[in-house]
């Protein structure tokens, strides 16, 4: 009952007139970020990061939120439309998506992406709302120790789980930490690795990292790699589904938002395996199997809506915990830090009006995206005419332009410059930029746990398994970082288990040619889970030398395609 | 010897490909056909690809014509690469389209149109929609 | 030395290697030179990360390394709008590059207008734009837009420079 009126009186904070416009501004930004290629909700919020200076935080949060829902929608659009999957994760819906659309049912692909994300939304909130106090309650009472086990096992998830390569992610995540570690020490006032700057004596200004790893960075990678044919659309009239699409629709999302909340409620979740479980799934229920590769409508609903609850799923760890699980939930709670708020379990306690407010104004951009992108889908796909110098430029002057503005120093421009070179040379080199911001991020964070816990065991290193849940939580770490050895040999022994996938190719026009759509064999459901680690962990060690893979590159007969896949899940998810 | 167009898939271009087409059939010169990008727009819809192009190709096939599509893309102007096709091609002709303007819009000529009419060096026909 | 050569060939990733490897002799040096006394209140005092992360850094630098040579390589990153069929084109980068260093070298001098001007210009004209007065133009109203409304809006006042008096 406690929890219906913190999010009633979220409500009236959410619902006042400046709220709902800047509830109004993110989405429009959100849908527009999410349309436009090359760039993401991620580039969006950093970029805005120091516009919202001088705004109240609740509303900065607010149009955040908007732009992190608005993304999702945006992108099943182009998705859809060009067969360019945009965001996350969208790479599932554009199989069906866009079959559908060059059979001239794009009306009703997009109308059953856009009801299915808000029904996924607006249920995956609604879970957001149950159960974050929960975990809230749980994670006030630990301890230091437990604390930092669970950061510990963020960092290693995302680092370890996510990702095409291990040591590319421990590379980015070291690179993170040290970024991080700029700065006096909070506790003892020692200056590390100022080199005699006055200026860096308070760190790093996160704002001006975020923007030159996930702007700069990111326009000059995209400037070197400049697409210069122009992508095919299909034109679209407004969405709309009839009778028969409805009938079709409505249990795929509320499967996929099965699927999709406790996925990204998980430290390494995502969007990509709920998407593709919730796409398998049905293919395996639907009445029309064989129009899956020819454009089911379920093929768009259930994915869809598992795109969407999952991302309401990622914002459980990120507001109970301050655990950041995606690029733009790393924004986010970059963007918390801005503003002085520690982001933590006790956020629900110190900025009750804050989070009930951003939790409500997300019931409220959902509606509101449903909204303007049922009628309005023509009109966003106008956007598409916009030339791309402009929109690289465009990034490039608003990243200087905030950087700058933050304190008016040109020496955050010239590290602006040199983090933005760093960016780039990330994604030349495959190193995922997701650990990098979340190392940097939850460094500072863990070891302020670190010294307080061996503080209290004086100096005793047991300190740090003193508590119960800590020791359970290394073990899961310790499973995180073994279990793929494991699975591996579980692999070798039952080659007949394995993935028997062809998922489309990446963005881009070879995916246009063909793709039978068949994406798994019949047990896919139960095993995909493990096998999908197995491959993604294969595919990290082509040519690691990592002693414990060393010349263990054998797999099963479906091994390529299953590489395939967890490559292009890889790229989408550092572009998220 | 040869007959360049100037083609976009809009009302004016059809009309200038229809007359190019009939043109190069009594001539009996081999048809260029200019379609072509600057490339630095995401969609381009006067741009054609696969499906259309396959059709516009086979169209082309159809009407027995000695043909050649040329899509540019090196972010040029349509008004170079028309001029430049019909350097190499050797033209005899330019076919381009022209919109109906009213007598505010002449002031505003197409500035494609324009160029090929000033910079052509061969004669030019301009087919109104 | 002409075999070290063709190996080396290639691999600029090993670059990369070396970056690493120094960013973790440089935690791992700055951490030692800190002097801190031991105390009973922080046990863990401020050196222990930098020594982990240090550690970290340095085993990553030699396992890239190894893997490098060995002839592994990391995929560089897709995109919607990505083109990875054709390489690095430097022509674009450089000149962007270019536009980003003159609006740092310019902005406190010549003020806001005028080097974001040259900013959006240069970059637009880097990546292939050659509509000189219509990007001119949008370039002088982005630059006027964002002074004054960063300065009406958000009440930052960016440099005006030499335009001082005149906005």
């Amino acid at each position: 009952m406690e929890t219906f009126d913190l999010l009633m009186q979220g409500f009236s904070t959410a619902a006042t007139p400046i709220n709902l416009l800047y509830a109004f501004i993110g989405v429009l930004l959100g849908t527009a970020v999410g349309v436009l290629p090359g760039i993401g909700p991620a580039m969006a919020v950093a970029l805005l990061l120091p516009v919202t200076y001088s705004l109240e935080p609740t509303s900065a949060f607010i149009m955040f939120a908007g732009i992190y829902y608005g993304g999702m929608y945006g992108g099943s659009t182009t998705s859809i439309l060009l067969n360019t999957p945009g965001e996350s994760s969208t790479v599932i819906t554009a199989i069906e998506g866009h079959k559908m659309a060059k059979s001239g049912r794009a009306a009703q692909a997009l109308a059953t992406a856009a009801i299915g994300s808000f029904v996924a939304g607006t249920i995956g909130t609604a879970l957001l709302v149950a159960f974050a106090p929960v975990v809230v309650d749980f994670a006030v009472s630990l301890g230091d120790p437990s604390y930092l086990a669970i950061i510990v096992l963020a960092l290693i998830a995302v680092t370890a789980v996510l990702g095409g390569s291990k040591l590319r992610g421990f590379s980015a995540l070291g690179i993170g930490l040290a970024i991080g570690l700029v700065g006096a020490d909070p506790v003892t006032g020692q200056q590390r690795l100022i080199f005699g700057q006055p200026l860096l004596v308070d760190g790093l200004d996160i704002v001006v990292v975020a923007v030159a790893i996930f702007a700069v960075g990111e326009a000059l990678w995209i400037a070197a790699h400049l697409r210069r044919k122009p992508m095919q659309t299909i034109p679209v009239g407004r969405p709309w589904m009839g009778k028969q699409d409805w009938k079709r629709s409505w249990k795929p999302w509320l499967r996929g938002t099965a699927y999709g909340f406790p996925f990204g409620a998980l430290p390494a979740g995502g969007a990509e395996i709920p998407t593709f479980l919730s796409y398998v799934t049905e293919k395996k229920l639907s009445k029309h199997p064989e129009e899956f590769g020819h454009g089911a409508i379920e093929g768009v609903a259930g994915p869809e809506a598992a795109n969407n609850a999952s991302a309401a799923g990622t914002l459980t760890p990120m507001l109970a915990l301050g655990l950041p699980t995606n690029a733009t939930a790393a924004v986010m709670l970059a963007a918390f830090i801005q503003f002085g708020i520690q982001p933590g379990p006790l956020l629900f306690d110190s900025e009750p009006q804050l989070v009930w407010a951003l939790i409500a104004s997300l019931f409220i951009g959902n509606t509101l995206l449903l909204l303007i992108n049922l009628p309005l889908a023509p009109v966003w796909a106008k956007l598409l005419q916009l030339p791309r110098p402009y929109l690289y430029a465009g990034i490039l002057f608003f990243a200087t332009l905030g950087a700058y503005a933050v304190n008016l120093q040109t020496f955050d421009l010239v590290i602006l410059l040199l983090l933005g070179l760093l960016g780039f040379a990330m994604r030349r080199y495959g190193l995922p930029v997701l650990p990098l911001v979340i190392g940097l991020i939850l460094g500072p964070r863990a070891e302020e746990s670190l010294r307080t816990s061996l503080q209290l065991s004086a100096g005793n290193i047991s300190g740090l398994w003193s508590e119960p849940v800590a020791v359970v939580v290394y073990i899961i770490v310790a499973l995180v970082l073994l279990a793929p050895l494991a699975l591996k040999v579980i692999h070798r022994r039952r080659p007949e288990s394995v993935l028997l996938g062809n998922i489309p190719q990446a963005p881009g026009e070879t995916a246009a040619t063909d793709d039978d759509g068949s994406v798994a064999n019949g047990d896919a459901n139960g095993d995909n889970d493990s096998d999908n680690d197995n491959d993604k962990d294969h595919d990290k060690d082509t040519g690691s030398v990592l002693p414990e893979h060393a010349g263990s590159s054998g797999g099963g007969p479906a091994e390529p395609a299953g590489r395939h896949r967890s490559d292009e899940i890889q790229n989408e998810r550092e572009r998220s | 010897m040869s007959i360049v167009v100037g083609y976009i898939p809009t009302p004016e271009g059809e009309a200038a490909l229809e007359r190019a087409i009939s043109e190069a059939a009594s001539a009996k010169a081999p048809l260029v056909v200019v379609n072509s990008t600057r490339g630095d727009v995401f969609v381009d819809q006067r741009f054609v690809q696969s499906d259309a192009a396959q059709a516009l190709d086979s169209r082309l096939a159809a009407s027995g014509v000695e043909h050649i599509l040329l899509q540019p893309m090196g972010g040029n102007d349509a008004a170079d690469e028309v001029l430049d096709a019909a350097e190499t091609h050797r033209a005899d002709l330019i076919v381009i389209g022209l919109r109906k303007r009213t007598p505010v819009g002449k002031l505003i000529m197409g500035s494609t149109a324009q160029r090929i009419l000033l910079q052509a060096e061969c004669p030019v026909l301009a087919v109104k929609a | 030395m002409k075999q070290l050569v063709s190996r080396l060939k290639g691999r600029s990733e090993l670059g990369l290697a070396a970056l690493l490897g120094a960013f973790g002799v440089i935690v791992i040096l700055d951490a030692l030179s800190l002097n801190v006394p031991y105390s009973q209140a922080d046990p863990v005092g401020p050196k222990t990360l930098p020594y982990i992360v240090g550690a970290l850094l340095l085993v990553c630098a030699v396992l890239l390394a190894i893997n490098v040579l060995r002839g592994g390589h990391g995929e560089a990153e897709g995109g919607e709008d990505v083109d990875l069929t054709h390489p690095t084109d430097w022509r674009t980068v450089v000149p962007l590059l270019g536009a980003f260093v003159l609006n740092i070298a310019l902005i406190d001098t010549v003020g806001w207008v005028i080097s974001g001007t040259l900013l959006f210009w240069g970059s637009v004209w880097a990546l292939g734009s050659r509509r000189y007065i219509r990007d001119g133009i949008i370039s002088v109203v982005m630059a006027l837009g964002t002074f004054y409304g960063f300065y009406l809006g958000l009440g930052i006042k960016l440099p005006a420079g030499l335009l001082e008096g005149v906005l």
